[in-house]
């Protein structure tokens, strides 16, 4: 499971708002694969830790709404949502570059969560639809017509952000 | 995005065609403008995705606290292994005590009565030689960890055991047992050469369902060898055989590695029997 580690670690930094709360799901994500390790049949291990993060967050989440918290994210706390990916200052890489990439993970961060979880799991952890069928547990058409609804509303967004740094630039 | 085949130029994007219909696509695409248009949008998105978004590798301090957890957890699990060669772990037990006719407290106590033999006859191991260090066994894991990572596990790749065996004798320095026990889950993956204890070790990979099983081996010294144990998440299960030294590592659960390290000691002790 550890080299899974850092896939873990991001696919939950991409589900929790906060960071300690996506240490928290990793490390009981880890464990609880750990337990039930004997009991995984398939070959994916890195699915399978995937999907047992998500159930984690998700049950890490209830329990929150339980508690009347509602720190759920909105549209003001995708304003600074690179916070919540902390970004070491590198003096260097204050350029365009930043700039890109703090534009994608601001429009990311503002998707819907279903739609922010499959371009994760398709485009950063290269995941095939069956096993994103699997870790977020909804059939593959589901997962096909999620994706393509999640593309073009990236796109879209990025392609509004664009027109509004241009507008900004002249 | 009008096409009714837009769906099918993601899937055929995302590589999820089978061979017949990415041709029926490739075709289709020839004549369409617009699913042309839509396959460039999505590899433009998907490289400006993979470019920026910063892929943060998990903080050093959530690594530790997690093997802190795994190895705390692991503590709780490990099966004391040493004194018959064969697991007596917490599982098996309960199994027999269940089934036999014996009361359950008549084989705490017998198992007790052999643990102790065996913790006491350890001590003693260890006062005697110098003991395996930590430092070891942390290589061992790093070792197997390295392995799982894309194109590291083996270095000869075949079912085999007469190809493997003799690739080992060309590139480490002792030539353990290599055997195929497909029939009983334990298929075998190929070998690899790693290096470890200042000594070309040789590595059989096994695979058992989804699990990797890396058997390491080496000359083994004067030094005493390690209980069995729990590293990081990763089962490590200790044997000798002539002068070999063997080490299995996974994260299968204790029994399914126990069961390898049975075969191979199986092996080991026919080989020996006919020479």
């Amino acid at each position: 499971m550890l080299p899974h580690l850092d896939a873990a670690h991001r696919f939950a930094r991409w589900l929790s708002p906060s960071p300690d709360d996506a240490d928290d799901v990793v490390q009981e994500a880890i464990l609880r694969a750990y337990r039930g390790f004997d009991a995984l049949r398939g070959t994916d291990v890195k699915g399978w830790l995937l999907a047992i993060v998500r159930n984690c967050h998700s049950t890490a989440r209830t329990r929150q709404r339980r508690r009347n918290f509602v720190p759920l994210p909105e549209e003001h706390d995708a304003q600074d949502g690179h916070a919540m990916i902390a970004t070491t200052p590198d003096p260097e890489s204050v350029s365009i570059r930043l700039d890109h990439e703090r534009t994608l993970e601001r429009l990311l961060s503002a998707l819907p969560d279903e739609h922010r979880e499959v371009l994760i799991l398709r485009e950063i952890e290269d995941m095939n639809y069956r096993d994103i069928a699997m870790i977020t547990n909804v059939p593959i058409g589901t997962v096909m017509s999620r994706l393509a609804r999640a593309r073009a509303a990236l796109k879209a967004r990025w392609v509004a952000a664009e027109g509004a740094a241009l507008r900004d630039v002249r | 995005m009008t096409c009714a085949e837009s769906l099918r130029a993601q899937a055929y994007f995302d590589g999820e065609l089978d061979a017949m219909s990415a041709v029926a696509f490739e075709r289709h695409v020839e004549n369409c403008a617009g699913c042309r248009t839509l396959l460039e949008d999505l590899e433009h998105s998907r490289s400006v995705i993979r470019r920026d978004l910063p892929r943060g590798h998990a903080p050093p301090e959530l690594r530790a606290r997690v093997m802190r957890a795994l190895d705390q957890e692991a503590a709780v699990r490990t099966p004391q292994s040493r004194g018959l060669g064969q697991s007596r772990g917490r599982e098996q037990s309960r199994g027999w005590g269940q089934s036999s006719w014996r009361s359950r407290t008549f084989w705490a106590g017998a198992f007790g009565g052999i643990a102790s033999t065996a913790v006491a006859a350890a001590l003693a191991f260890f006062l005697l030689s110098p003991p395996f260090s930590n430092a070891m066994l942390d290589d061992v894991v790093a070792a197997h960890v390295r392995s799982l990572m894309p194109s590291h596990l083996t270095d000869v790749v075949s079912t085999d055991q007469h190809t493997v065996k003799p690739w080992f004798s060309g590139h480490t320095d002792v030539s353990p047992v290599v055997a195929d026990f497909a029939q009983q889950g334990y298929r075998l993956v190929g070998g690899r050469a790693d290096y470890l204890d200042h000594q070309r070790s040789a590595v059989v990979v096994y695979q058992h369902g989804p699990h990797v099983i890396n058997v390491f081996s080496w000359a083994a010294g004067k030094r005493s060898f390690p209980e069995n144990t729990t590293r990081n998440g990763y089962r490590m299960a200790f044997w000798r055989a002539g002068d070999v030294q063997y080490c299995a590592v996974s994260d299968t659960g204790w029994n399914e590695l126990l069961e390898l390290v049975r075969l191979l000691q199986n092996v080991s002790g026919r080989d020996s029997g006919i020479s």
